[in-house]
């Protein structure tokens, strides 16, 4: 009898020692100090942990500077956007877009083959991924040139989101379970605390609308890996005197989010087929981990942009100018001089792989 | 009338741990013993550099005197003085003092032939003052783990390594120490009330014995665990509070770094829900 309870007291410990141990971070400890010593404002980390998020993040190796572009006005039909940069450097930006994007160096994701400069496929049916990849450069030239409060001098590029999908990841639509994030689009007042000793009728916050700033917080938590002291000192959570220095940059974050949202991607509706909408028939939307993919800086702080000047939207960056960029930009596209498709084609050949995936159904 | 006229019969010789009879003798009501005097160096030694340390300013404010540790970067080094090297030393008056008493305490078992029951209860809560300041931050490779000596600035670590882990009360051994806590509050005041129910009969009435209260608890809940029962669940409940709040500290960044929520995922992570 004894000797079956010992036993079964054996298994019983076992088994909490296993658990106990499995639910353990075993790796080695990293600590960032953010605060004055001994405030605890702190970022704990199990480089197992870190060693294991970082491995997963690829960067594309730079594409060689672009060569020498044929003298004269750019020979593009149909182009919107990337008519400031030259030729060579517009075929170096599509090709590396269909790495970013495409993930296969696929020119068809976005383009008639037939005809690279059409919005549609032969069967006349509209290429809804030409048309939001068109806007999303201007979305990456805005958050670029308007951003830097939060992108800095790292910037954005479409991989920063994109690494390498068509669809980013925690792209969101309308659902009651993430209600929170409408204060990425079109909902004010995240914060809910009465700033007096006493409650009164001033704040009529609601507990949904508290827990839909505490959502916040863990998403963005989430989606940057870190915790609540990277913004916060926790003995005053609404003290900008107190915060660290991330709190203004998260500020503008999310300032971001919402010009993002409402402005680039939520009117994009009606360019989407059916499968990419949400239930509520609602545009794909993005949030902080759209970009952040879990590491406090996308990409670990990878700097891609200062390669790419197609994706600046601006002249310079950190004052260097892009030889790639075109030097005396059109007046207007519509006033650029219009070549024929044979002859866009043949420029756009110059670079050896679009031309190869691009002549095959020629062949 | 500190010494009352029988004490004198147990001052006793001998008992001590270390000095022999160099310190064995009283001051007073005190017994003195060699960990008597080293209690007295460290924490007179202590608390004149806590206030040394107040001087240098910038306040005198009681609620807001800071004596903080080094920064991270020290690592496992001593710091300036200034720099938190004050913090070190006085948390080695601290640790010293805190376990000179807890000697102390045996000395005085063991000249009264006692068990060994309380320096060990109070050795719980050194335990866990220690796994704060100096297996904590050991474990994590810097001095300035530990939290800060101060009123407002110590409740203010706690708050934030709380929030490091995002939500602390979903730490296992968080919840077990709390718990212990609130039992031993329960424990305390059933038994306290108990005994001065017994001891306080309403007028005329005799003084109770120890049958009503077993009767009380048996009529109660039906079982009464004892007049010796009670002082065992005490210490076990109160030392068991001390002991998980040392657990739930210690394993808060050495062997879990991410939010306390996330860790009960091992449940729905266990094999025997259906579809996993």
């Amino acid at each position: 009898m004894s000797a079956l309870r010992a036993r079964s007291m054996t298994v019983a410990a076992l088994a909490v020692a296993t658990v106990g141990l499995s639910a353990c971070d075993l790796g080695k400890k990293e600590t960032i100090q953010s605060g004055f010593r001994g405030t605890a404002m702190e970022q704990a980390y199990d480089m197992n942990r870190v060693d294991a998020a970082y491995s997963q993040v690829a960067i594309p190796e730079v594409l060689p500077p672009a060569g020498a572009s044929p003298p004269g006005p750019l020979p593009w039909q149909n182009v919107q956007v990337l008519n400031d940069i030259s030729v060579a450097e517009f075929n170096r930006t599509m090709i590396a877009m269909s790495t970013w994007v495409a993930g296969t160096g696929n020119c068809a994701y976005c383009h008639n083959l037939a005809n690279l400069a059409a919005d549609t496929l032969p069967s006349g049916e509209p290429i809804y991924t030409k048309i939001v990849a068109r806007r999303m450069i201007q979305m990456t030239r805005h958050i670029n040139a308007q951003y830097e409060e939060h992108v800095a001098n790292t910037g954005v590029t479409c991989y920063t989101c994109h690494v390498g999908k068509p669809l980013p990841n925690g792209l969101w639509f309308y659902a009651s379970q993430n209600d929170y994030l409408r204060h990425y689009l079109d909902r004010d007042g995240a914060r809910v605390i009465t700033r007096q000793i006493e409650p009164s009728n001033g704040n009529r916050s609601s507990v949904k609308q508290t827990e839909w700033t505490y959502a916040l917080m863990i998403s963005q938590s989430n989606s940057l890996g870190v915790n609540c002291t990277y913004c916060h000192n926790s003995r005053a959570f609404s003290s900008w005197e107190e915060a660290p220095p991330q709190r203004v940059t998260a500020y503008h974050g999310i300032m971001m989010m919402r010009d993002v949202n409402t402005n680039f991607l939520a009117p994009l509706e009606p360019v989407y087929p059916a499968v990419r909408l949400g239930a509520m028939g609602d545009a794909p939307k993005a949030q902080c981990i759209t970009c952040h993919n879990g590491a406090y800086k996308p990409l670990y702080g990878a700097q891609m942009a200062k390669d790419y000047p197609a994706m600046w939207g601006r002249a310079d960056w950190n004052g260097a100018p892009f030889p790639g960029l075109y030097q005396t930009p059109p007046a207007a596209d519509t006033a650029a001089p219009v070549v024929t498709d044979a002859a866009a084609e043949e420029v756009a050949a110059v670079p050896a792989p679009a031309a190869r995936v691009r002549a095959g159904p020629n062949d | 009338m500190a010494t009352l006229s029988f004490e004198r019969k147990y001052r006793v010789r001998g008992g001590t741990l270390i000095g022999g009879d160099l310190f064995d003798f009283w001051f007073g009501p005190f017994y003195v013993g060699f960990f008597g005097v080293t209690t007295i160096f460290f924490s007179v030694l202590g608390t004149l550099l806590l206030v040394w340390g107040a001087a240098q300013g910038p306040t005198w404010n009681l609620w807001q005197i800071n004596i903080a540790p080094p920064d991270l970067s020290y690592g496992l080094n001593f710091a300036p003085l200034a720099e938190g090297g004050l913090w070190q030393i006085v948390t080695i008056c601290a640790v010293g003092a805190f376990g000179s008493w807890a000697l102390r305490q045996a000395e005085i078992s063991r000249k009264l032939g006692m068990g060994m029951h309380i320096p060990w209860a109070y050795g719980a809560a050194v335990l866990a003052y220690v796994t704060l300041v100096v297996f904590r931050p050991m474990l994590l490779g810097a001095w300035g783990h530990g939290f800060p000596y101060g009123i407002f600035s110590h409740l203010d670590w706690v708050s934030n390594v709380g929030y490091q882990y995002l939500h602390f009360h979903y730490n296992p051994a968080h919840m077990i120490a709390i718990t212990f806590f609130f039992t031993n509050c329960l424990a305390l005041a059933m038994h306290g009330s108990l005994i001065l129910s017994v001891t306080n009969p309403k007028k005329g009435e005799t003084v109770k014995t120890s049958e009503h209260e077993n009767v009380f608890f048996r009529d109660l809940v039906g079982y009464s665990i004892g007049a010796v029962g009670i002082h065992r669940l005490g210490l076990f409940l109160a030392v068991s509070a001390a002991i998980w709040s040392a657990i739930c500290i210690i394993i808060s960044g050495p062997f879990w770094t991410k939010g306390w929520p996330e860790w009960w995922s091992w449940w729905l992570n266990l094999p025997i829900w259906p579809g996993a």
